[in-house]
């Protein structure tokens, strides 16, 4: 590195992962750092992560200090992530950031500030956290405002978070609307050797608001159906998923559960499903703060018919391209499974549309080209 | 020949695997001809002793150190200063949701 750095990406988030958001920080970096010729990546390490590496024009520079307290461990990662930009203060025109706490360092700065909001901690710390309390929250939600406000650009996955944003004071002109996105699943991907003949699969993290156990609840009521099996590809650790495989014994289903498979895997198990089934819960995470399920997506690009609930969120993304339930009632999940199952055409039909419209505007490539025309504007000014 | 032994990759991560011309004097890993940093040590070494700044960036920083904003400021910054021990309490491991259903490392907010 001839000179100090043009282009950050901070995020307080562990990359890479088997987690979506992995997926997310590696496409959207990968478009900062292409039109700046390399930049800094600071992220959470720990595990086997190294704590430093150099790719080409692109450091990568890992936060693996362990820090009990997530408070404490947010600080001392802005306190780091500061000491990190400090150097590149002559040549910094841009931090991309995915929080709070990579936006305060980021706000040091004289770089340009985009903020990724994908979730907002105000509201989805709680379900982690339940101790904390109101107060607390709001002075979270104050530091979220104080640094979304400052931000040259916000982007948002969903309409749902653009509102939840413009209602911390951001002015709608500068909120930029990037749906995820997933790349088409070639037709011919293989089959999981270690597949079941007939499965319904379920791809994500565990945390209670995904509706799993609904899920588990729906499919025992599919006991009948005695060569469907129900794949659980979690992005979590089998330890953590421990309370979910003890209902799945009560319930006696037979799940098969794959942990922390590597994303390249996960398309073979979503194409050669029967249906992929994504049973978020009404919950203010998902209803208030919004999300936009890589689950969901990456299920339209392998083609795969998709059963949810009936959430404004998933709607945004699966349109009416999918069977929709009320969210949080197994007998309806139930039966929305049987009748695609029943009806083999339609499933088939409602696959191929979706991965078309996957192909036609919504792949990695649409998302990263969305999101260079908000650098755009952003360096413009 | 006894291969690199330094991580590389942005997204998957593997092992350089090109030959090994000499071992990292303080973690002893083995590292190839394009992975010897300053003082003969592995990347992750020589950055952990800050020696891979560029003495530009270093000059930078120092002409820069005398403005508030400096990240030796940082740390006083008044927002993680408005949260008491009583807020802090509420984040201490065992404090967290059935530690079974957190995500991978605790430390995941957002599964988006
Ligand atoms: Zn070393
Ligand atoms: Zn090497």
């Amino acid at each position: 590195m001839a000179d100090g750095h043009r282009a950050a990406y901070l995020a307080f988030d562990r990359f890479p992962s088997a987690k979506g958001s992995a997926v997310h920080i590696r496409h959207m970096a990968a478009e900062l750092f292409e039109r700046y010729g390399g930049g800094l990546l600071c992220v959470l390490g720990g595990g086997d992560l190294p704590a430093y590496q150099r790719e080409h024009g692109v450091e990568i520079v890992r936060f693996t200090e362990a820090v009990p307290n997530l408070l404490d461990r947010a600080q001392a990662f802005s306190t780091w992530a500061a000491d990190r930009l400090a150097a590149h203060l002559d040549t910094l025109e841009i931090c991309h950031v995915r929080d709070p706490w990579s936006a305060l360092p980021a706000l040091t700065t004289d770089a340009r500030l985009v903020y990724e909001a994908n979730g907002l901690p105000s509201i989805e710390l709680p379900y982690a956290w339940p101790m904390a309390a109101p107060s607390t929250l709001a002075k979270i939600r104050e530091m979220e405002e104080h640094c979304l406000r400052r931000a040259e650009a916000v982007v948002v996955p969903s309409y749902q978070i653009k509102n939840a944003v413009t209602e911390r004071g951001v002015t709608p002109d500068r909120v930029h609307l990037i749906p995820n996105g997933a790349d088409p699943v070639a037709p011919d991907v293989p089959r999981p050797p270690d597949a079941p003949g007939r499965y319904v699969v379920y791809v994500g993290a565990l945390q209670p608001w995904q509706g799993v156990d609904v899920l588990l609840r729906a499919f025992a009521r599919l006991a009948d159906l005695t060569d469907l099996s129900l794949v659980v590809c979690s992005s979590v650790t089998r330890s953590r998923a421990r309370p979910l495989v003890r209902l799945a014994e009560n319930l006696n289903i037979p799940v098969i559960w794959r942990f922390q498979l590597p994303h390249e895997e996960v398309a073979g198990w979503l194409a050669h499903a029967e249906l992929s089934v994504a049973p978020l819960t009404a919950t203010p995470r998902n209803l208030v703060q919004g999300c936009s399920p890589i689950k969901v997506w990456e299920s339209m690009a392998a083609g795969t018919a998709v059963v949810a609930s009936d959430l404004p969120v998933i709607r945004e993304v699966l349109g009416d391209l999918g069977r929709f339930v009320p969210p949080g009632r197994p007998a309806e999940l139930s039966r929305a499974i049987r009748v695609l199952l029943e009806y083999p055409e339609i499933g088939r039909d409602l696959g191929d549309r979706s991965r078309q419209k996957i192909i036609d505007g919504y792949t990695w490539k649409h998302a990263r080209s969305r999101l260079s025309g908000v650098y755009d504007l952003v360096v413009g000014h | 020949m006894t291969p690199c032994a330094v991580t590389t990759g942005f997204f998957t991560l593997g092992k350089c695997g090109r030959m090994a011309v000499a071992g990292c004097p303080a973690c002893g890993r083995a590292i190839c001809a394009d992975h010897i940093a300053e003082g003969g040590q592995c990347p992750e070494c020589a950055a952990a002793r800050n020696q891979l700044s560029h003495p530009a960036a270093v000059a930078a920083q120092r002409r820069r150190a005398y403005r508030h904003r400096s990240a030796e400021q940082y740390a006083d910054t008044v927002w993680y200063t408005s949260f008491d021990s009583y807020d802090r309490a509420a984040f201490d491991p065992n404090a967290g949701a059935s530690q079974d259903y957190l995500d991978d490392g605790d430390d995941a907010l957002v599964d988006s």
